[in-house]
Protein backbone atom coordinates (compact mmCIF):
# COMPACT_ATOMS: atom_id res chain seq x y z
CA UNK A 1 0.00 0.00 0.00
CA UNK A 2 1.31 3.49 -1.02
CA UNK A 3 2.48 6.06 2.09
CA UNK A 4 0.89 9.00 1.95
CA UNK A 5 1.40 10.92 4.00
CA UNK A 6 -0.11 14.41 2.33
CA UNK A 7 -3.29 12.53 4.14
CA UNK A 8 -5.31 12.91 0.83
CA UNK A 9 -7.22 10.46 -0.14
CA UNK A 10 -6.16 7.72 -2.95
CA UNK A 11 -7.95 5.35 -4.37
CA UNK A 12 -7.28 1.55 -2.86
CA UNK A 13 -5.53 -1.46 -3.74
CA UNK A 14 -4.97 0.59 -7.34
CA UNK A 15 -4.42 -1.54 -11.10
CA UNK A 16 -1.24 -0.59 -13.09
CA UNK A 17 -1.52 -0.36 -16.19
CA UNK A 18 -0.95 -3.32 -18.89
CA UNK A 19 2.56 -1.31 -19.39
CA UNK A 20 3.40 -0.99 -15.80
CA UNK A 21 2.14 -4.38 -14.86
CA UNK A 22 6.03 -6.25 -15.45
CA UNK A 23 7.58 -3.81 -13.22
CA UNK A 24 5.07 -2.96 -10.28
CA UNK A 25 4.79 -7.35 -10.12
CA UNK A 26 8.53 -6.58 -9.14
CA UNK A 27 8.46 -3.88 -6.90
CA UNK A 28 5.76 -5.75 -4.87
CA UNK A 29 8.11 -8.69 -4.88
CA UNK A 30 10.63 -6.78 -3.47
CA UNK A 31 8.74 -4.62 -1.18
CA UNK A 32 7.35 -7.97 0.18
CA UNK A 33 10.11 -10.07 0.06
CA UNK A 34 9.60 -10.53 3.99
CA UNK A 35 6.60 -12.03 3.29
CA UNK A 36 8.41 -14.27 0.32
CA UNK A 37 10.90 -15.74 3.05
CA UNK A 38 8.07 -16.36 5.75
CA UNK A 39 6.20 -18.18 3.20
CA UNK A 40 8.71 -20.13 1.74
CA UNK A 41 10.01 -20.98 5.08
CA UNK A 42 6.63 -22.26 6.25
CA UNK A 43 6.30 -24.72 4.04
CA UNK A 44 9.76 -25.78 3.74
CA UNK A 45 8.98 -26.53 7.89
CA UNK A 46 5.63 -27.86 7.36
CA UNK A 47 7.06 -30.69 4.82
CA UNK A 48 9.93 -32.03 6.88
CA UNK A 49 8.51 -31.05 10.12
CA UNK A 50 7.10 -34.61 10.97
CA UNK A 51 10.14 -36.52 9.14
CA UNK A 52 12.90 -37.77 11.27
CA UNK A 53 15.18 -37.27 9.16
CA UNK A 54 13.92 -33.69 8.44
CA UNK A 55 16.04 -32.03 5.74
CA UNK A 56 18.26 -34.67 4.88
CA UNK A 57 15.87 -35.93 2.58
CA UNK A 58 16.34 -33.37 0.33
CA UNK A 59 19.82 -34.88 -0.42
CA UNK A 60 18.82 -38.16 0.53
CA UNK A 61 15.97 -39.27 -2.25
CA UNK A 62 18.07 -38.14 -5.28
CA UNK A 63 20.93 -40.11 -3.64
CA UNK A 64 18.74 -42.97 -3.94
CA UNK A 65 17.15 -42.01 -7.12
CA UNK A 66 20.43 -42.40 -8.47
CA UNK A 67 21.14 -45.74 -7.21
CA UNK A 68 17.73 -46.60 -8.49
CA UNK A 69 18.64 -45.70 -11.84
CA UNK A 70 22.20 -47.05 -11.84
CA UNK A 71 20.81 -50.58 -11.09
CA UNK A 72 18.11 -49.75 -13.79
CA UNK A 73 19.77 -48.73 -16.61
CA UNK A 74 23.80 -49.71 -16.51
CA UNK A 75 23.01 -53.25 -14.42
CA UNK A 76 19.63 -54.30 -15.48
CA UNK A 77 19.41 -52.80 -19.02
CA UNK A 78 22.88 -53.05 -19.71
CA UNK A 79 23.59 -49.36 -21.01
CA UNK A 80 27.03 -48.81 -21.78
CA UNK A 81 27.17 -45.22 -20.87
CA UNK A 82 28.27 -44.82 -17.56
CA UNK A 83 26.84 -41.50 -17.05
CA UNK A 84 23.41 -42.06 -18.42
CA UNK A 85 22.17 -42.56 -14.88
CA UNK A 86 23.30 -39.35 -14.09
CA UNK A 87 21.95 -37.34 -17.00
CA UNK A 88 18.38 -39.47 -16.12
CA UNK A 89 19.30 -37.92 -12.32
CA UNK A 90 19.94 -34.22 -13.67
CA UNK A 91 16.41 -34.43 -16.02
CA UNK A 92 14.87 -35.44 -12.88
CA UNK A 93 15.68 -32.78 -10.96
CA UNK A 94 15.24 -29.88 -13.00
CA UNK A 95 12.40 -31.41 -14.81
CA UNK A 96 11.17 -31.46 -11.26
CA UNK A 97 11.76 -27.59 -10.39
CA UNK A 98 9.96 -26.63 -13.93
CA UNK A 99 6.97 -29.11 -13.27
CA UNK A 100 6.41 -27.99 -9.11
CA UNK A 101 6.54 -24.52 -9.95
CA UNK A 102 4.60 -24.84 -12.80
CA UNK A 103 1.53 -26.64 -11.34
CA UNK A 104 2.38 -24.72 -7.44
CA UNK A 105 1.48 -21.17 -9.21
CA UNK A 106 -1.33 -22.36 -11.56
CA UNK A 107 -3.11 -23.69 -8.02
CA UNK A 108 -1.10 -20.32 -6.25
CA UNK A 109 -4.57 -18.73 -5.69
CA UNK A 110 -6.37 -21.48 -4.92
CA UNK A 111 -4.76 -23.32 -2.27
CA UNK A 112 -4.38 -19.72 -0.38
CA UNK A 113 -8.13 -18.72 -0.26
CA UNK A 114 -7.73 -18.47 3.26
CA UNK A 115 -4.51 -15.63 3.26
CA UNK A 116 -6.33 -14.04 0.56
CA UNK A 117 -9.16 -12.83 2.42
CA UNK A 118 -6.91 -12.03 5.40
CA UNK A 119 -5.39 -9.09 3.94
CA UNK A 120 -4.72 -7.13 1.07
CA UNK A 121 -1.04 -7.61 -0.53
CA UNK A 122 0.18 -8.30 -3.78
CA UNK A 123 -1.02 -11.78 -4.56
CA UNK A 124 2.43 -12.24 -6.79
CA UNK A 125 3.75 -13.13 -3.54
CA UNK A 126 2.04 -16.73 -3.97
CA UNK A 127 3.50 -17.61 -7.06
CA UNK A 128 6.82 -16.24 -6.12
CA UNK A 129 6.92 -18.16 -2.78
CA UNK A 130 5.99 -21.53 -4.30
CA UNK A 131 8.95 -21.12 -7.33
CA UNK A 132 11.49 -19.84 -4.87
CA UNK A 133 10.63 -22.78 -2.53
CA UNK A 134 11.06 -25.07 -5.14
CA UNK A 135 14.34 -23.49 -6.37
CA UNK A 136 15.88 -24.03 -2.97
CA UNK A 137 14.87 -27.47 -2.69
CA UNK A 138 16.55 -28.46 -5.81
CA UNK A 139 19.17 -26.47 -5.20
CA UNK A 140 20.19 -27.97 -1.83
CA UNK A 141 19.21 -31.73 -3.73
CA UNK A 142 21.94 -30.82 -6.41
CA UNK A 143 24.52 -30.76 -3.99
CA UNK A 144 24.41 -34.96 -4.49
CA UNK A 145 25.18 -33.82 -8.17
CA UNK A 146 28.95 -33.00 -6.65
CA UNK A 147 30.25 -36.64 -4.81
CA UNK A 148 29.02 -37.81 -8.21
CA UNK A 149 31.08 -35.68 -10.27
CA UNK A 150 33.82 -37.25 -7.89
CA UNK A 151 33.26 -40.99 -8.57
CA UNK A 152 33.00 -40.19 -12.14
CA UNK A 153 36.34 -38.40 -11.97
CA UNK A 154 34.95 -35.58 -14.33
CA UNK A 155 37.22 -32.27 -14.26
CA UNK A 156 35.65 -29.79 -11.66
CA UNK A 157 35.68 -26.48 -14.03
CA UNK A 158 34.46 -23.30 -13.44
CA UNK A 159 31.52 -23.89 -15.71
CA UNK A 160 29.84 -25.73 -12.73
CA UNK A 161 28.16 -22.30 -11.94
CA UNK A 162 26.17 -23.45 -14.55
CA UNK A 163 24.24 -25.99 -12.60
CA UNK A 164 22.34 -23.16 -9.96
CA UNK A 165 21.94 -21.03 -12.92
CA UNK A 166 19.83 -24.49 -14.89
CA UNK A 167 18.26 -24.91 -11.50
CA UNK A 168 17.12 -21.53 -10.98
CA UNK A 169 15.87 -20.67 -14.89
CA UNK A 170 13.74 -23.81 -15.36
CA UNK A 171 12.18 -22.51 -11.65
CA UNK A 172 11.26 -19.52 -12.90
CA UNK A 173 10.41 -20.54 -16.49
CA UNK A 174 7.52 -22.74 -14.50
CA UNK A 175 6.67 -20.22 -11.92
CA UNK A 176 6.33 -17.40 -14.55
CA UNK A 177 4.08 -19.51 -16.96
CA UNK A 178 1.93 -20.96 -14.36
CA UNK A 179 1.44 -16.88 -13.09
CA UNK A 180 -0.21 -16.83 -16.50
CA UNK A 181 -3.41 -19.17 -15.73
CA UNK A 182 -3.85 -18.74 -11.88
CA UNK A 183 -6.46 -16.54 -12.29
CA UNK A 184 -8.24 -18.78 -14.72
CA UNK A 185 -7.55 -21.27 -12.23
CA UNK A 186 -9.55 -19.82 -9.66
CA UNK A 187 -13.08 -19.74 -11.54
CA UNK A 188 -12.14 -22.96 -13.63
CA UNK A 189 -10.55 -25.68 -11.69
CA UNK A 190 -9.91 -27.34 -14.80
CA UNK A 191 -7.15 -25.77 -15.71
CA UNK A 192 -5.14 -27.10 -12.44
CA UNK A 193 -6.41 -30.65 -13.81
CA UNK A 194 -4.93 -29.85 -17.35
CA UNK A 195 -1.77 -28.52 -16.16
CA UNK A 196 -0.93 -31.52 -13.97
CA UNK A 197 -1.48 -33.56 -16.62
CA UNK A 198 0.70 -31.42 -18.69
CA UNK A 199 3.77 -31.95 -16.32
CA UNK A 200 3.41 -35.38 -16.45
CA UNK A 201 3.39 -35.75 -20.42
CA UNK A 202 5.44 -32.92 -20.60
CA UNK A 203 8.16 -35.34 -19.01
CA UNK A 204 8.26 -37.63 -21.78
CA UNK A 205 8.36 -34.87 -24.31
CA UNK A 206 11.34 -33.00 -22.60
CA UNK A 207 15.23 -34.70 -22.27
CA UNK A 208 15.02 -36.10 -19.16
CA UNK A 209 14.95 -39.51 -20.29
CA UNK A 210 16.90 -38.44 -22.74
CA UNK A 211 19.47 -35.94 -23.55
CA UNK A 212 19.94 -33.27 -26.64
CA UNK A 213 23.19 -35.15 -27.90
CA UNK A 214 20.39 -38.27 -28.53
CA UNK A 215 18.19 -36.19 -30.15
CA UNK A 216 20.22 -34.24 -32.58
CA UNK A 217 21.48 -38.10 -33.91
CA UNK A 218 17.59 -38.56 -34.62
CA UNK A 219 17.48 -36.25 -37.59
CA UNK A 220 14.49 -33.73 -38.30
CA UNK A 221 12.17 -34.85 -35.74
CA UNK A 222 15.71 -34.91 -33.09
CA UNK A 223 15.34 -31.05 -33.81
CA UNK A 224 12.06 -30.24 -33.51
CA UNK A 225 12.40 -31.94 -30.39
CA UNK A 226 15.37 -29.53 -29.23
CA UNK A 227 12.64 -26.49 -29.68
CA UNK A 228 10.91 -27.10 -26.43
CA UNK A 229 12.13 -24.54 -24.10
CA UNK A 230 13.03 -26.64 -21.06
CA UNK A 231 16.37 -28.42 -23.34
CA UNK A 232 18.26 -25.63 -22.51
CA UNK A 233 18.30 -25.42 -18.15
CA UNK A 234 18.79 -29.12 -18.58
CA UNK A 235 21.39 -29.45 -20.77
CA UNK A 236 22.98 -26.55 -19.11
CA UNK A 237 23.23 -28.51 -15.59
CA UNK A 238 24.34 -31.48 -17.84
CA UNK A 239 26.99 -29.92 -19.91
CA UNK A 240 27.94 -27.98 -16.31
CA UNK A 241 28.43 -31.81 -14.43
CA UNK A 242 30.92 -32.65 -17.86
CA UNK A 243 32.97 -29.56 -17.84
CA UNK A 244 31.51 -27.58 -21.07
CA UNK A 245 29.30 -24.24 -21.29
CA UNK A 246 25.76 -24.95 -22.41
CA UNK A 247 26.23 -26.50 -26.21
CA UNK A 248 23.09 -26.16 -28.20
CA UNK A 249 21.76 -25.21 -31.48
CA UNK A 250 20.98 -21.32 -31.50
CA UNK A 251 17.33 -22.22 -32.31
CA UNK A 252 17.10 -24.32 -29.12
CA UNK A 253 18.86 -21.84 -26.91
CA UNK A 254 16.50 -19.01 -28.47
CA UNK A 255 13.46 -20.73 -28.43
CA UNK A 256 14.27 -20.97 -24.30
CA UNK A 257 14.86 -17.13 -24.05
CA UNK A 258 12.26 -16.56 -26.13
CA UNK A 259 9.80 -18.82 -24.33
CA UNK A 260 11.10 -17.20 -20.60
CA UNK A 261 10.19 -13.63 -21.72
CA UNK A 262 7.19 -14.30 -23.11
CA UNK A 263 6.25 -15.88 -19.73
CA UNK A 264 7.44 -12.80 -17.87
CA UNK A 265 5.51 -10.28 -19.98
CA UNK A 266 2.13 -12.03 -20.20
CA UNK A 267 2.54 -13.82 -16.73
CA UNK A 268 3.08 -10.51 -14.60
CA UNK A 269 0.52 -8.78 -16.91
CA UNK A 270 -2.55 -10.81 -17.17
CA UNK A 271 -2.01 -11.87 -13.09
CA UNK A 272 -1.72 -7.90 -12.47
CA UNK A 273 -4.88 -7.49 -14.55
CA UNK A 274 -7.03 -10.34 -13.70
CA UNK A 275 -5.89 -12.00 -9.86
CA UNK A 276 -8.18 -9.02 -7.76
CA UNK A 277 -11.47 -10.14 -10.08
CA UNK A 278 -10.26 -13.35 -10.13
CA UNK A 279 -10.11 -14.09 -6.45
CA UNK A 280 -13.66 -13.16 -6.04
CA UNK A 281 -14.69 -16.17 -6.98
CA UNK A 282 -13.20 -18.40 -4.42
CA UNK B 1 -12.79 17.21 13.63
CA UNK B 2 -14.86 15.11 10.61
CA UNK B 3 -11.60 14.59 8.46
CA UNK B 4 -12.82 11.66 6.18
CA UNK B 5 -10.18 8.75 6.20
CA UNK B 6 -11.90 6.15 4.06
CA UNK B 7 -14.38 7.36 1.17
CA UNK B 8 -16.79 4.69 0.36
CA UNK B 9 -18.12 6.52 -3.29
CA UNK B 10 -21.37 4.32 -4.73
CA UNK B 11 -19.63 1.61 -4.26
CA UNK B 12 -21.40 -1.80 -5.69
CA UNK B 13 -19.34 -4.72 -5.20
CA UNK B 14 -20.93 -8.48 -7.03
CA UNK B 15 -19.93 -11.79 -6.38
CA UNK B 16 -19.28 -14.29 -9.50
CA UNK B 17 -21.46 -17.24 -10.26
CA UNK B 18 -19.56 -20.16 -11.50
CA UNK B 19 -19.93 -19.11 -15.34
CA UNK B 20 -18.73 -20.90 -18.36
CA UNK B 21 -14.55 -20.33 -19.56
CA UNK B 22 -15.53 -17.35 -22.14
CA UNK B 23 -17.63 -15.59 -19.10
CA UNK B 24 -15.16 -16.12 -17.00
CA UNK B 25 -12.35 -14.28 -19.37
CA UNK B 26 -15.24 -12.03 -19.55
CA UNK B 27 -15.54 -11.04 -16.12
CA UNK B 28 -11.90 -10.91 -15.33
CA UNK B 29 -11.18 -8.25 -17.90
CA UNK B 30 -14.13 -6.28 -19.10
CA UNK B 31 -15.85 -4.03 -17.15
CA UNK B 32 -19.09 -4.90 -18.76
CA UNK B 33 -22.31 -5.50 -17.15
CA UNK B 34 -21.76 -8.06 -14.16
CA UNK B 35 -24.08 -10.69 -12.91
CA UNK B 36 -24.34 -12.83 -9.77
CA UNK B 37 -24.71 -11.95 -6.21
CA UNK B 38 -24.93 -7.92 -5.70
CA UNK B 39 -23.27 -8.28 -2.37
CA UNK B 40 -23.07 -4.22 -2.00
CA UNK B 41 -25.34 -2.11 -3.80
CA UNK B 42 -24.34 1.87 -4.29
CA UNK B 43 -23.01 2.30 -0.86
CA UNK B 44 -21.31 5.66 0.26
CA UNK B 45 -20.39 6.78 3.19
CA UNK B 46 -16.76 8.36 4.98
CA UNK B 47 -14.92 7.00 8.01
CA UNK B 48 -13.97 9.93 9.80
CA UNK B 49 -10.25 9.72 11.63
CA UNK B 50 -10.29 9.04 15.17
CA UNK B 51 -13.76 7.63 15.08
CA UNK B 52 -15.45 4.19 15.97
CA UNK B 53 -17.53 2.51 13.27
CA UNK B 54 -19.95 0.22 13.47
CA UNK B 55 -21.56 -1.91 11.11
CA UNK B 56 -24.00 -4.27 11.67
CA UNK B 57 -26.71 -6.32 9.58
CA UNK B 58 -28.47 -9.46 9.71
CA UNK B 59 -26.15 -12.24 8.12
CA UNK B 60 -25.54 -11.74 4.19
CA UNK B 61 -25.86 -7.95 4.37
CA UNK B 62 -22.57 -7.36 3.41
CA UNK B 63 -20.60 -6.57 6.68
CA UNK B 64 -17.81 -8.45 6.46
CA UNK B 65 -17.68 -7.26 2.27
CA UNK B 66 -17.85 -3.54 3.09
CA UNK B 67 -14.56 -4.21 5.57
CA UNK B 68 -13.01 -6.05 2.66
CA UNK B 69 -13.63 -3.53 -0.01
CA UNK B 70 -12.09 -1.15 1.92
CA UNK B 71 -8.84 -2.94 2.30
CA UNK B 72 -8.77 -3.64 -1.44
CA UNK B 73 -9.26 -7.43 -0.72
CA UNK B 74 -12.23 -7.14 -3.32
CA UNK B 75 -12.41 -4.53 -6.12
CA UNK B 76 -15.48 -2.97 -6.57
CA UNK B 77 -17.99 -3.36 -9.27
CA UNK B 78 -18.48 0.20 -9.63
CA UNK B 79 -17.70 3.34 -7.67
CA UNK B 80 -14.40 3.24 -5.49
CA UNK B 81 -12.99 3.37 -2.09
CA UNK B 82 -10.61 5.88 -1.14
CA UNK B 83 -8.38 6.56 1.93
CA UNK B 84 -5.61 8.07 3.33
CA UNK B 85 -4.50 5.34 5.43
CA UNK B 86 -3.41 1.91 6.10
CA UNK B 87 -6.24 -0.44 6.72
CA UNK B 88 -5.22 -3.76 8.92
CA UNK B 89 -7.88 -6.00 8.65
CA UNK B 90 -8.97 -8.82 12.23
CA UNK B 91 -11.05 -11.15 10.65
CA UNK B 92 -12.65 -14.04 11.70
CA UNK B 93 -11.20 -16.51 14.18
CA UNK B 94 -8.34 -16.92 13.31
CA UNK B 95 -8.97 -16.88 9.19
CA UNK B 96 -5.67 -17.58 7.40
CA UNK B 97 -3.70 -19.11 9.86
CA UNK B 98 -1.74 -22.31 9.40
CA UNK B 99 -3.38 -24.60 11.96
CA UNK B 100 0.13 -27.13 11.95
CA UNK B 101 2.30 -23.66 12.74
CA UNK B 102 2.77 -22.50 16.12
CA UNK B 103 1.58 -18.95 17.74
CA UNK B 104 5.05 -16.95 16.90
CA UNK B 105 5.09 -18.26 13.24
CA UNK B 106 1.73 -17.56 12.63
CA UNK B 107 2.21 -13.89 14.49
CA UNK B 108 5.03 -13.50 12.11
CA UNK B 109 2.94 -14.25 8.78
CA UNK B 110 0.44 -12.16 10.04
CA UNK B 111 2.61 -9.27 10.48
CA UNK B 112 4.35 -9.71 6.97
CA UNK B 113 1.57 -9.66 5.47
CA UNK B 114 0.67 -6.24 6.62
CA UNK B 115 4.14 -5.24 5.72
CA UNK B 116 6.06 -5.41 8.69
CA UNK B 117 9.72 -7.42 9.00
CA UNK B 118 11.00 -10.15 10.36
CA UNK B 119 13.05 -8.28 12.50
CA UNK B 120 9.66 -5.52 13.24
CA UNK B 121 7.78 -8.61 14.36
CA UNK B 122 10.57 -10.20 16.45
CA UNK B 123 10.77 -7.00 18.46
CA UNK B 124 7.02 -7.04 19.02
CA UNK B 125 6.78 -11.09 20.04
CA UNK B 126 7.22 -10.04 23.71
CA UNK B 127 4.28 -7.42 23.70
CA UNK B 128 2.26 -9.84 21.67
CA UNK B 129 2.68 -13.20 24.30
CA UNK B 130 2.12 -10.54 26.76
CA UNK B 131 -1.02 -9.21 25.44
CA UNK B 132 -2.50 -12.62 24.22
CA UNK B 133 -2.17 -14.51 27.32
CA UNK B 134 -1.18 -17.15 25.69
CA UNK B 135 1.63 -18.43 27.90
CA UNK B 136 3.05 -21.73 26.71
CA UNK B 137 0.88 -21.64 24.41
CA UNK B 138 2.70 -19.20 21.95
CA UNK B 139 5.00 -21.62 20.88
CA UNK B 140 2.33 -24.76 20.26
CA UNK B 141 0.50 -25.50 17.14
CA UNK B 142 -2.65 -23.00 16.25
CA UNK B 143 -4.22 -26.72 15.56
CA UNK B 144 -3.74 -26.90 19.91
CA UNK B 145 -5.79 -23.49 20.59
CA UNK B 146 -9.39 -23.17 21.85
CA UNK B 147 -11.08 -20.35 19.49
CA UNK B 148 -11.27 -17.66 22.28
CA UNK B 149 -7.31 -18.34 22.16
CA UNK B 150 -6.95 -17.92 18.71
CA UNK B 151 -9.06 -14.66 18.56
CA UNK B 152 -6.60 -13.46 21.08
CA UNK B 153 -3.67 -14.56 19.43
CA UNK B 154 -5.02 -12.62 16.56
CA UNK B 155 -5.79 -9.05 18.56
CA UNK B 156 -2.64 -9.30 20.23
CA UNK B 157 -0.74 -9.20 16.74
CA UNK B 158 -3.07 -6.15 15.41
CA UNK B 159 -2.71 -4.34 18.90
CA UNK B 160 0.70 -3.97 19.10
CA UNK B 161 0.91 -2.79 15.42
CA UNK B 162 -0.68 0.38 16.58
CA UNK B 163 -2.67 0.20 12.82
CA UNK B 164 -3.89 3.73 11.41
CA UNK B 165 -6.91 2.31 10.41
CA UNK B 166 -8.27 -0.92 12.29
CA UNK B 167 -11.53 -2.86 10.25
CA UNK B 168 -12.52 -6.08 12.98
CA UNK B 169 -14.71 -8.53 12.06
CA UNK B 170 -16.63 -10.30 14.59
CA UNK B 171 -13.85 -10.57 16.76
CA UNK B 172 -14.60 -9.39 19.85
CA UNK B 173 -17.51 -11.21 20.99
CA UNK B 174 -15.30 -14.34 21.16
CA UNK B 175 -13.00 -14.77 24.28
CA UNK B 176 -13.97 -14.39 27.82
CA UNK B 177 -15.30 -11.82 29.68
CA UNK B 178 -11.60 -10.57 31.13
CA UNK B 179 -10.39 -10.59 27.82
CA UNK B 180 -12.86 -8.89 25.91
CA UNK B 181 -12.74 -5.79 28.47
CA UNK B 182 -8.80 -5.74 28.02
CA UNK B 183 -9.91 -5.47 24.52
CA UNK B 184 -12.24 -3.06 24.71
CA UNK B 185 -9.77 -1.04 26.54
CA UNK B 186 -7.34 -1.24 24.06
CA UNK B 187 -9.55 0.00 21.59
CA UNK B 188 -10.54 2.96 23.12
CA UNK B 189 -6.45 3.17 23.63
CA UNK B 190 -6.14 3.28 20.02
CA UNK B 191 -8.48 5.63 19.58
CA UNK B 192 -7.21 7.88 21.88
CA UNK B 193 -3.83 8.13 19.88
CA UNK B 194 -6.10 9.16 16.92
CA UNK B 195 -6.87 5.70 15.46
CA UNK B 196 -9.67 5.27 13.54
CA UNK B 197 -11.67 2.06 14.00
CA UNK B 198 -14.97 -0.01 11.95
CA UNK B 199 -15.91 -3.20 13.58
CA UNK B 200 -18.88 -5.09 13.09
CA UNK B 201 -20.08 -7.02 15.29
CA UNK B 202 -23.56 -8.87 16.39
CA UNK B 203 -22.90 -7.97 20.87
CA UNK B 204 -25.16 -4.51 20.68
CA UNK B 205 -24.03 -3.64 23.58
CA UNK B 206 -20.49 -3.81 23.35
CA UNK B 207 -21.18 -1.55 20.48
CA UNK B 208 -23.30 0.86 22.42
CA UNK B 209 -20.37 0.97 24.90
CA UNK B 210 -17.80 1.17 22.09
CA UNK B 211 -19.11 3.25 18.72
CA UNK B 212 -19.75 7.01 17.78
CA UNK B 213 -21.80 5.74 14.97
CA UNK B 214 -23.16 3.07 13.29
CA UNK B 215 -24.58 1.98 9.65
CA UNK B 216 -26.81 -0.71 9.34
CA UNK B 217 -27.00 -2.70 6.62
CA UNK B 218 -29.76 -4.43 4.71
CA UNK B 219 -28.98 -6.60 1.43
CA UNK B 220 -26.11 -4.57 0.85
CA UNK B 221 -27.41 -1.38 0.95
CA UNK B 222 -27.03 1.67 4.41
CA UNK B 223 -30.51 2.08 5.38
CA UNK B 224 -29.60 4.14 8.25
CA UNK B 225 -26.23 5.74 9.44
CA UNK B 226 -25.85 7.60 12.72
CA UNK B 227 -26.41 7.48 16.32
CA UNK B 228 -25.79 4.03 17.72
CA UNK B 229 -29.15 3.50 19.40
CA UNK B 230 -31.10 4.76 16.55
CA UNK B 231 -29.17 2.76 14.39
CA UNK B 232 -30.03 -0.59 16.83
CA UNK B 233 -33.76 0.45 16.60
CA UNK B 234 -33.52 0.52 12.77
CA UNK B 235 -32.48 -3.34 12.67
CA UNK B 236 -34.87 -4.26 15.09
CA UNK B 237 -37.55 -2.53 13.07
CA UNK B 238 -36.27 -4.26 10.27
CA UNK B 239 -36.83 -7.69 12.09
CA UNK B 240 -40.18 -7.49 12.45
Amino acid sequence: MEVNPTGELVPVASQPSILGSPLRCLNDIVSHRFLVFALVQRTLRSRYRLAGLGYLWLVLEPLLLAATYWFLFVMLAGNPDEMYPVWVLVGVIVWSTFGKSLSGAVSSLTSNTQMIHMAYFPRSIFPVSITTGNIITSLVSSLVLVPIVFVFDTPVTVHLLWIPVGIVLAGVMGGLFGMIFAPLNCGQRDVEHLFRFIVRAGFFFSPVMWTAEMALQRGTWGEYALLNPIVMPITMVRHAIAGESVDLPLLSITSSLLFLSLCALLGSIVFMKSEREAVKFL
Amino acid sequence: MTEPIIRLENVSLSFPQPTSPLGFLKRIFTRSEREGFLALDDVSFDVNRGEVLGIIGRNGSGKSTVLRAMTGIFPTDNGRVLSSGKQTLLSGLGTGFASHQTGRENALIFGSTLGRTKAEMDGKMGEIIDFSELGDFFDKPLRTYSAGMKARLGLAVVSVMTPEILLIDEVLGVGDPKFREKSKQRILEMVEDAGTVVMVSHSFGLMKSLCHRIIHLHRGQVVFDGDPEKAIQSYYDMED
